[in-house]
């Protein structure tokens, strides 16, 4: 990138200010290192981005042209600015319905559905193992008799739904369209999205039914799906930001990403579907945390290039669509705090700058009362001001990628490039991914990135303010005034209503219906065996969450952890 | 005689599914010294009260993050103490304030909420066995 002459200049010019200032170097306060522990050099010049072998046409390019590292698009947010959104639900149907039919009124493209816990294990309110769950982190919500009371009155030919469902996203997806069509809006113009990210469950966030290759075909019947009826869904959210909640590096979680990214698309390639059909159902969900700041600016930067690489290089694909790395980044719990809570409000700010920095499509907020429970309205309503502050007020839209052609951020978006394909190979070498989980090869890598993150925290290395540093809470809230918590007594009705929902439906239909998926789940993966037409023809007959994993456990059984310390 | 190593059993208890804390913890005891037995995730208060009597340990550790504890908990400690055992439970994980009076009532020793050391808990429980 640079001539020869410049280069020699330099090195001579870097040498001689290293050799005037060695003094004042000792004054430096400690090692500095990123969040990953790459060790960060004093300043950056462009002999850093010579020693990485950074060529400008080819490793960045320009917005909108590949390797897409400055951008998907020319123009950026000059164009149209990332969406804000913040993730919550409420146990009861009717206070969810009112609660999207707030966000509805205010504007919201879409809605996002957090599930419980008993929804998002494929069990009924009533199982023994749901007892004490039901409702209590996010919506109950299990037939489509449910999907009727909780969507009353919402327009789904506007509104789009984004369900964070894993295990079960089948489900989900089938009584999307089942209800969809009963409101007159064919399957092509359904829009929304799934989660539907399995791998990431048995690395990190522990909601898994079946086994992994089982769980992968789910998966795979859902992408040629969706790449072959809807145009407006996103059929996989391929995750980053639980693996680091789990304590995985930046570094780990950029491999990770990679990989389970290229599980799922390999998986519906190898049956015959063109990759073009594919691609572009895919999207990513990583972190972006203030405490990680460069690093997930450069991780965002890397996250575009590998991919694009990935799926124009090995599935040789052509659309553009496809090699976009397609970012909706998620801030994370882990960086806000219950001590000094008002502090949490900064941290939010500066995690979307990160994020917008990083040129991501969507950012989703958590709130400065997370700590406490989930968040109030108040509090959700207060992130996506903070977001909107960061967009409206500093001027970051202004520019494509800001930091761009930045000494540091290059060479940092390369460096972690570099790492992030070594982890992808020692993984390969564990016998791929579904081996290694298996094994609990990556479980324990992640537990050992959080071990060791937990001990450089409470020896003070890793510092928060209020929690081991400006500890003194003179003149701050202790805690929040409102704190939301759940009904205990929604588990109660929930438990009755699925007992009166089944003396009202057709059961003997429901148990045709759900013979007929277990048949077919035993039956090879195929393009023409997918499972998803079985689903649906099973949830028009009101068939439950339980019933349907029920059917697929007979043909595929649970998966059991293996022991990972 | 050499004297027996402090035996833990470690577990996620229900559907819950965040286990970073617990394998912290699992990990720190056993930098301690301690014999750590974890159960992993998706274990119910059954199978839970079974494990500690069968590996005879000294202190039960139970981690929960999703708000399931005012039931799944007192279970435990009832099972626990139904099948003659009084090995005492420990608690960790996201627990409101407010919670923990009434958790001490039902039997449960001790919990380590949200912001926990590990010092304090590997000497909470190497404390717990010198005074037992």
């Amino acid at each position: 990138m640079y001539t020869k002459t410049t280069i020699s200049q330099l090195k001579e010019a870097v040498a001689e200010w290293t050799k005037a200032n060695e003094q004042k170097f000792q004054t430096e306060r400690k090692e500095f290192r990123t969040e990953s522990g790459i060790p960060i050099s004093r300043v950056y010049t462009p002999l850093d981005l010579e020693a990485k072998g950074f060529d400008y046409l080819k490793d960045a390019g320009l917005p909108g042209e590949f390797p897409y590292t400055r951008g998907n698009t020319p123009v950026g947010y000059r164009g149209k600015l990332w969406g804000a959104t913040a993730y919550g639900g409420k146990g009861a149907l009717e206070e969810s319905n009112a609660l999207w039919k707030a966000q509805v009124a205010a504007g919201a493209g879409a809605i996002f559905v957090a599930y419980d816990l008993p929804t998002q294990l494929g069990l009924d309110p009533g199982n023994s193992k749901a007892v004490g769950e039901v409702g209590r982190v996010g919506i109950s919500m299990l037939s489509q008799k449910d999907w009727e009371v909780a969507w009353d009155g919402i327009d789904f030919a506007k509104v789009g739904v984004a369900q964070v469902l894993n295990a079960p996203a089948i489900f989900g997806l089938a009584n999307h369209i089942t209800l969809a069509a009963s409101k007159g809006i064919p399957v092509g113009e359904v829009r929304g999205l799934q989660q539907n990210d399995i791998l990431k469950e048995y690395m990190a966030r522990g909601n898994f039914i079946f086994p992994p290759t089982p769980s992968i075909r789910l998966t795979s019947d859902i992408l040629q799906y969706v790449g072959t009826n809807m145009p407006n869904y996103q059929a996989v959210t391929v995750c980053g930001g639980h693996q680091t909640e789990r304590g995985a590096t930046k570094v780990h979680e950029l491999a990770l990403m990679m990989i389970d990214a290229t599980t799922y698309l390999q998986a519906a390639v190898d049956r015959g579907v063109d990759v073009d059909r594919l691609a572009p159902g895919l999207m990513f969900f990583p972190g972006s945390d203030h405490f990680a700041f460069f690093e997930d600016v450069a991780k965002f930067r890397a996250m575009r290039r590998m991919w694009a690489r990935i799926v124009r290089d090995r599935f040789k694909a052509k659309k553009p669509e496809s090699m976009q790395c397609r970012i909706y980044a998620a801030g994370g719990g882990l960086g806000l705090h219950r001590e000094q809570y008002l502090n949490n409000i900064g941290r939010i700010a500066l995690a979307t700058l990160a994020a917008s920095l990083g040129g991501v499509e969507m950012f989703d907020t958590r709130s400065y009362d997370e700590q406490f429970g989930i968040p109030t309205t108040e509090a959700q309503v207060n992130s996506i001001r903070t977001q909107n502050v960061v967009a409206y007020e500093t001027g970051v839209d202004s520019v494509v990628d800001p930091l761009g052609g930045s000494y540091f951020i290059e060479s940092l978006t390369s460096e972690m490039e570099e790492r992030a394909w070594k982890v992808i190979d020692e993984i390969d070498q564990q016998g791929g991914i579904v081996r290694a989980l298996e094994t609990g090869y990556v479980q324990r890598m992640i537990s050992k990135d959080a071990y060791e993150w937990q001990k450089r925290f409470e020896n003070g290395d890793i510092k928060r303010v209020g929690v081991n540093i400006f500890e003194s809470n003179v003149g701050e809230a202790e805690k929040p005034v409102r704190i939301y918590r759940s009904d205990p007594a929604v588990e109660k009705k929930r438990v009755d209503s699925v007992v009166e929902m089944k003396k009202k439906r057709d059961n003997h239909k429901v148990a045709r219906a759900l013979d007929e998926l277990t048949a077919l789940a035993r039956e090879p993966e195929s393009a023409t065996n997918n499972l998803v037409p079985a689903v649906i023809e099973s949830v028009k007959e009101y068939a439950t969450v339980g019933e349907v994993c029920d059917a697929l456990r007979k043909a595929w059984g649970e998966f059991r952890e293996p022991t990972t310390i | 005689m050499q004297e027996r190593k402090i035996r833990v059993l470690l577990s996620k208890i229900g559907l819950d599914g965040h286990d970073r804390g617990v394998v912290n913890i699992a990990m720190a005891l056993r930098d301690a010294g301690m014999e750590v037995i974890y159960l992993g995730r998706h274990v119910f208060p059954e199978e839970i009260a079974q494990a500690a009597i069968q590996e005879d340990v000294d202190v039960v550790g139970i981690s929960s993050l999703a708000d399931a504890h005012m039931t799944l908990i007192p279970d435990l400690v009832k099972t626990l103490k139904k099948r003659g055992s009084d090995i005492p439970v420990i608690l960790g994980g996201f627990i409101q304030p407010e919670d923990v009076p009434q958790l001490k009532e039902m039997g449960v020793a001790e919990v380590f909420g949200i912001g926990s050391k590990l010092p304090a808990i590997v000497s909470y429980i190497q404390h717990m066995k010198l005074a037992a």
